[in-house]
């Protein structure tokens, strides 16, 4: 428990009012109430000294993270905000003085051992592990952040705060998951979650009148249980798988369908190309034709005799040519020279 | 003036008092009180403040009166399918009637093996009303109000007033949740395959699809080069027709010409009859006929 009975501790900020000041006063008081005169010499003295001892025990201060609360003979009486405070001394009032601008933390499923860094954390599955509403197990961590709202009712309406926050924190999360399904839990709906559980936490807590007020729930690790983990990683690497396979067939096409357009397109020029070339060659040959034949209309025989022989020539210039009398039994044989026979037979 | 030695005075007094502790009492803010004399509470219930008895015969027992919390041991319960469930519950009650209170339970320990009768009774009751899947998933708020509501009534005799019962754990058995992993597994493992698969369908498509394209372009890419090289084909072969259909006969002398400087290589060996036309000049040595 973070408040003290008795008067504040040290460290507070400094107030309006110096409690020196204050025991001046009540001293001034008293020499007031006394007519500055002692009475009953000694015995008064030190019933005085008793009297302003005692007073000083009331004095106490509220540090700027606390209020004060202060009760008569029990009862609660006032609140006293951050300072120096005077109280009348025990018995007949006292003060608590808890801190309600902390910020209070319950950790669910998990504990810090060592806040680090590095932190390290200790599981504790019995509280993280609850079922979903498709009757699967998930493990939820969870931090709840609460603060003091009301001093008054934290302090005097509900024994132990701190646990009523923890147990409703644990109902209510568990209440929560327990309508989602375990897909929604893992993934896309843990904001909706927190917030859901954060509220119904809430409204558990002003039930019991605990004068809290909840900052927030927060998700810290929401896992599968260990001994399903590996199916649900195999589930998210397949999913993967599934993109890899798609990705790999893109690839493939957006390789071959490129290039077989670009083949297509070769060939069509190859064919264009083939087009043009035979119609030009056949154009060539027809205009070469056109204008021998012109000429040979000019002079029929003698172009073509000259033609014939320069044919002619040109044929027997490449030629080996053996001479053989054309008219049979003539006896007449040619000696051919015998590499006239070697590269191919002779027809 | 006078009255202020006889104040102090008042104070001494109340201070000695207290010292004794036996006519003036305290009661917390957090606590009621009951005098209670030979056993028997009188006066009523005390709430915070200074309170005084008669010393000796008289005492006082002070109960808290804030909420207080009732958290049992978890238990199993069977629900209306059969099933067992691990139910850990826990409650936040009140003395409200410390005088009633007191007559039937006494003190805190006595109020806690009632709460835990009465509770145990109701949520066994209320849970074996529904099937397991609705108390976790839908019914549980309906199964608390009503746990709380009943429990509050029975309560209520002993002057406790119970503000909420919470189930605050829900979880299965071992041996169900064995059952519970297994068929997450295999939920799972469905999935895993139903993604390979569905990546091998989308991969297949779009390959063939790929396949599919390529053929046909190619195949079109075929059908317009064939066509292009046929127009190339005809139109030489009209042109060559028109321009040698205008003297077949030269056409077919300068053919058969260039067909005899074509077709014969270097080197082939040609017989030839001497009586030729060709050599008709060798014949005759060069002298005219």
């Amino acid at each position: 428990m973070s408040w003290k009975e008795g008067g504040g501790g040290f460290g507070g900020g400094g107030g309006p009012r110096d409690p020196l000041e204050i025991l001046e006063e009540l001293k001034g008081r008293f020499q007031g109430r006394f007519s500055g005169a002692v009475p009953g010499g000694l015995v008064g003295i030190v019933i005085l000294v008793a009297l302003l001892v005692w007073a000083a025990t009331g004095i106490y201060i509220v540090n700027p993270d606390e209020v004060g609360v202060v009760k008569r003979f029990g009862k609660y009486s006032r609140t006293t905000a951050p300072g120096p405070h005077w109280h009348v001394p025990y018995p007949v009032e006292s003060v608590l003085t808890p801190k309600v601008t902390q910020v209070r933390r319950v950790e669910v499923g998990f504990r810090t051992v060592a806040s680090g860094p590095p932190a390290r954390f200790q599981r504790v599955p019995a509280e993280a592990l609850m079922l979903t509403g498709d009757e699967n197990i998930v493990s939820c961590e969870f931090i709840v952040q609460y603060r003091v709202r009301d001093a008054q009712q934290f302090l005097f309406r509900v024994r132990d705060p701190d646990g009523a926050v923890r147990a409703a924190a644990e109902a209510s999360m568990r209440e929560i998951v327990g309508r989602n399904l375990v897909d929604d839990v893992l993934t896309e709906q843990r904001e909706k979650i927190q917030i859901e559980s954060g509220d119904l936490l809430q409204n558990t807590l002003n039930i019991y009148e605990g004068g809290i007020q909840i900052d927030f729930v927060r998700l810290q690790d929401v896992y599968p249980p260990d001994q399903v983990i590996d199916s649900f990683r195999d589930v998210a690497s397949a999913r993967e798988d599934r993109e890899r396979l798609r990705n790999e067939a893109e690839a493939y096409a957006n390789d071959i369908l490129p290039k077989s357009r670009g083949e297509a397109a070769e060939r069509l020029n190859q064919a264009l190309a083939y087009r043009a070339t035979k119609v030009a060659t056949a154009e060539g040959d027809a205009a070469r034709f056109e204008a021998l034949l012109k000429e040979y209309e000019q002079a029929k025989e003698v172009t073509r005799r000259r033609l014939y022989l320069d044919a002619m020539g040109d044929v027997l210039s490449k030629a080996k040519i053996v001479m053989a009398d054309g008219k049979g039994g003539s006896g007449v044989l040619p000696v051919l020279p015998l590499d006239a026979f070697a590269p191919r037979e002779v027809k | 003036m006078s009255t202020k030695p006889l104040k102090i005075l008042g104070i001494a007094v109340v201070v000695a008092a207290l010292a004794l502790g036996n006519v003036f009492f305290i009661v917390d803010e957090t606590q009621t009180a009951l005098v209670v004399q030979l056993g028997k509470p009188v006066g009523g219930v005390k709430g915070p403040g200074l309170h005084f008895k008669l010393p000796f015969v008289q005492n006082v027992i002070t109960y808290d009166s804030r909420y207080l919390e009732y958290d049992a041991t978890a238990r199993e319960l069977i629900t209306r399918d059969k099933k067992n469930l691990k139910v850990d519950n826990y409650a936040r009650w009140r003395i409200s009637d410390p005088l009633t209170f007191y007559q039937t339970v006494r003190d805190e320990m006595g109020a806690q093996a009632r709460l835990d009768d009465i509770i145990y009774s109701q949520v066994r009751e209320q849970l074996g009303r529904y099937d397991l899947i609705d108390i976790v998933a839908t019914s549980r708020p309906q199964i608390m109000a009503d746990v709380t509501r009943r429990t509050a009534e029975s309560a209520r005799q002993f002057g406790i007033e119970v503000v909420d019962v919470r189930i605050k754990r829900a979880d299965l058995p071992e041996a169900n949740e064995r059952a519970v992993y297994a068929r997450m597994k295999a939920e799972r493992t469905r999935q895993a395959h139903l993604y390979r698969s569905e990546g091998e369908e989308v991969a297949r498509q779009v390959r063939s699809q790929a396949d599919k394209e390529v053929a046909i372009i190619l195949a079109e890419a075929y059908r317009e080069a064939q066509g292009t090289r046929g127009e190339g084909d005809a139109a030489a072969t009209r042109i060559y027709a028109q321009a040698f259909n205008r003297d077949r006969e030269f056409y077919a002398f300068t053919r058969s010409l260039d067909v005899y400087s074509r077709a014969f290589k270097d080197k082939d060996v040609l017989v030839l009859s001497p009586e030729g036309e060709l050599f008709q000049y060798l014949r005759a040595a060069g002298l005219p006929r």
